[in-house]
């Protein structure tokens, strides 16, 4: 009787679940409207058309739900309908390396249920897929999964052709969007940028249905000569996840780029093999919206630096990822890039001071009272070399420039496999101490960094990506000096102690002889 | 008589120090997540000791009960082992400070800023003066007489937003913006009840207006990345943004009214 009871009551709470689970999924359309209209049609527009305010702002551009494609989603190749979990799981954890923020922290999860009623409703979807991406069995990853993949991602440019030689989405041929927007291939080896998410299976995904509204196509697809097994696709999609440059993600703890002492000469090639033994940092690079001629799409987001002296000088390598190499008149960069087409650039800020207290210049090119010096190297023209220039600054408006070689500012950059690298070294003295930074050992220096892709909107001028303040320190060669100090302190306390134990007891002893 | 047991004097003082200590620690870097500055700290606890110390030893009696167990300890035969424990340890503790504290620091240097400082009483804006305590948004009137009229204001609002603030507040107005990971200090988190909720719409034409240049140095404008946004907005999409942003996070902002 008893386990009757038991039976039936699990009986009704599974019931419970499973009508709970049903109902809570089909969304209401018209409290999808509503919320639409409060949160979403900003960007995606009223009629869904992603013709909203920011259009024209944001890259890539909001999605057009009228268009019914989906980017990330899970159903057949061939099959335009999203599953409805797609569609949501988007809303939920938003889509990284895009503005398209996860809305959990504000919906409720019935809220992004009508959300997705509402969504597909612009591009008239109402039956589910029939066809669905096959898993088959999952394909762990291991070193020999990774070889085969890695095998399969560079046979017959599969993938190189647009994703480059590692990873980084250095194409050789120009990529266009649904809405004829310019798109660049994913740069592999920044996980962070995923749109649709980093999981091995989720890559899988979109390695088997291809990326709809993109040119990346789908490689389950019999008829594409590119085609791959299931279990081949489980190691292309293990190659990819190893792609990423753990060695270059941002650590938002880490502000300071520490120089090493060197003996000898510094590395001034940015492929001296040396640089590999010094630290790197990496910063969030942000566009220019501050002041003057602003950028709002900007194609780099991260820029790593290393930095190493000695007794004369000091070396810095700035190292970003670019997929173009962006030199005018160059014939290759031109077929690339949308014209018209500027130098590449990077650019060091340093205020001409060490300031003693918290005060610094303002962060983007000083201030009237506080001046930076600028160091700014160009990757130079078809017909010209590259260029190192330099501009003590007070704001955007007064800029004055200076010779480099005066202050004895080299630079020399590379580029190879959608990374540029520039090593810049100046004195750690120069003669114009009113004008020029001098480097001090051990003291935190505030550092800026900014960096311009010529091939990206004609970044040029104030249209730019840069960082905040960071700092430079120039790390002391290691002294005697602690340890000394701190037997000194041992043997000065052990002393003390020592003799007053003794005379302690010396007192008692006189006491109990008395 | 039942003699209570109680905790001796000295482990009494030892204890209630280091229960205020990790208190602070448990308080602000554990619980609130803001990482408590050592110089700050250091300060704290300063005060703290003096004034647990004055308590301690305001009678002559009390005095000896701190000291006697010390005293003890240096002179008792008896504790032989413990102070010779004792008299290694003390010296090696301070070795070890000695040497971490000269040991060159790789830490950057903490910067403490006020997040809110105190507006001016008077500020310039598009060629114009205004006066803080008496200016209001000429807007939210209509909040009431025109709701209509509003709901059309704040949608202009919202798209002043969407071109502007949303790269570092963000759509959902929580200050994680796609950009907001690279800057320092960190963009306002306006849903926060402690922020616009706590503010005058005033208060907020002024941030907005003269940008992170335009604040007081306490509030280092060197470092914030702000826009200066008379330079870009005009004084009506100044006021009709900040309409948006009390409605959509359903704060209120503050007024002399209800005060």
């Amino acid at each position: 009787m008893r386990q009757i009871n038991l039976f039936k009551l699990v009986l009704f709470v599974a019931l419970l679940l499973v009508v709970g689970i049903t109902f809570a999924k089909p969304g209401d359309l018209d409290r999808g409207k509503e919320i639409y209209d409060k949160r979403c049609t900003w960007c995606h527009g009223d009629e869904g058309d992603g013709l909203g305010a920011a259009e024209g702002y944001v890259n890539p551009p909001p999605r057009d739900f009228t268009s019914g494609n989906y980017k990330i989603k899970s159903s057949g190749f061939d099959e335009m309908v999203p599953n409805d979990d797609d569609v949501y799981r988007m809303i939920r954890d938003g889509m990284p390396g895009t503005s398209m923020p996860g809305w959990s922290s504000l919906l409720s999860e019935q809220d992004m249920w009508d959300l997705v009623a509402y969504v597909k409703m612009f591009a008239e979807f109402e039956e589910a897929p029939e066809q669905q991406v096959d898993y088959g069995t999952p394909v762990a990853s291991s070193a020999e999964s990774i070889a085969k993949g890695k095998e399969l991602f560079e046979d017959g440019d599969r993938c190189v052709e647009c994703h480059g030689k590692t990873g980084k989405g250095d194409a050789i041929k120009g990529l266009k969007g649904d809405a004829s927007e310019r798109t660049w291939p994913r740069n592999l080896t920044k996980p962070w940028t995923y749109v649709g998410s980093h999981d091995p299976k989720d890559i899988f995904a979109r390695i088997s249905i291809g990326i709809p509204g993109t040119e990346m196509p789908s490689f389950a697809d019999p008829k594409s000569k590119k085609m791959l097994s299931i279990e081949e696709r489980w190691h292309v999609a293990n190659y990819v996840v190893s792609l990423a440059k753990t060695q270059r993600v941002v650590d938002a703890e880490n502000t300071v780029i520490q120089a090493d002492i060197l003996e000898g000469d510094l590395p001034d090639s940015p492929d001296d093999e040396r640089w590999e033994q010094m630290m790197p940092t990496t910063f969030f690079l942000v566009p220019q919206i501050i002041g003057k001629e602003r950028l709002f799409r900007p194609s780099n987001d991260t820029i790593t630096v290393r930095a190493v002296y000695n007794d004369k000088a000091i070396a810095m390598l700035m190292e970003w990822d670019d997929r173009t190499k962006s030199i005018p008149g160059d014939e290759r960069a031109e077929k690339i890039a949308d014209k018209p087409i500027q130098e590449d650039g990077v650019a060091v800020q340093l205020p001409i001071e060490i300031p003693d207290k918290m005060v610094k210049p303002y962060f983007g090119m000083g201030d009237a009272t506080h001046p930076v010096n600028i160091w700014h190297w160009k990757s130079g023209t078809k017909d010209m070399a590259e260029t190192v220039a330099m501009a003590n600054s007070r704001g955007f408006e007064d800029i004055e420039a200076r010779d480099a070689t005066e202050s004895g500012l080299q630079a020399k950059g590379s580029y190879h496999d959608g990374t540029w690298r520039v090593v810049m070294v100046r004195p750690l003295t120069t003669a114009d101490p009113e004008n020029d930074l001098q480097f001090i050992e051990g003291r935190f220096i505030p550092i800026a960094f900014a960096a311009w892709d010529g091939s990206n909107n004609s970044e040029k001028g104030s249209r730019h990506t840069m960082t905040t303040w960071y700092w430079l320190q120039l790390k002391p060669a290691t002294s005697a000096m602690p340890i000394i100090m701190a037997l000194l302190i041992v043997g000065l306390f052990a002393g003390i102690l020592f003799w007053w134990a003794r005379s302690a007891a010396a007192n008692k002893a006189v006491g109990g002889d008395s | 008589m039942i003699k209570k047991r109680r905790i001796p004097r000295l482990l009494q003082l030892v204890l209630i120090v280091a229960g205020v200590y990790f208190g602070f620690i448990l308080t602000f870097d554990v619980i609130l997540g803001q990482l408590i500055p050592k110089s700050l700290l250091t300060m704290y606890m300063f005060f703290v000791i003096t004034g647990v110390l004055m308590v301690f030893t305001f009678t002559e009696e009390s005095t000896r009960e701190l000291i006697d167990p010390i005293k003890a300890l240096v002179e008792d035969p008896s504790k032989k082992v413990l102070r010779n424990i004792v008299f290694v340890i003390v010296p090696l503790l301070a070795g070890i400070y000695t040497y971490s504290s000269l040991l060159p620091s790789f830490e950057a240097p903490v910067e403490l800023r006020t997040i809110h400082p105190a507006p001016p009483s008077k500020m310039k804006a598009y060629g114009k003066r205004f006066d803080l305590a008496t200016l209001e948004n000429p807007y939210r009137k209509y909040e009431k007489e025109d709701p209509d009229k509003f709901r059309e204001l704040v949608r202009e609002g919202g798209d002043v937003y969407i071109k502007g603030c949303q790269y570092c507040h963000g759509d959902k107005l929580d200050g994680k913006g796609p950009y907001a990971a690279g800057l320092n200090p960190t963009p306002l988190n306006f849903q926060d009840v402690g922020t616009i909720a706590q503010l005058q719409e005033s208060y907020i034409f002024w941030r907005i207006a003269t940008g992170g240049p335009g604040l007081p140095a306490e509030a280092a404008p060197w470092i914030s990345s702000m826009p200066i946004w008379e330079d870009f907005l005009s004084e009506d999409e100044t006021w009709k943004v900040i309409l948006f942003l009390y409605d959509y996070t359903g704060h209120q902002p503050r007024s002399w009214e209800h005060e």
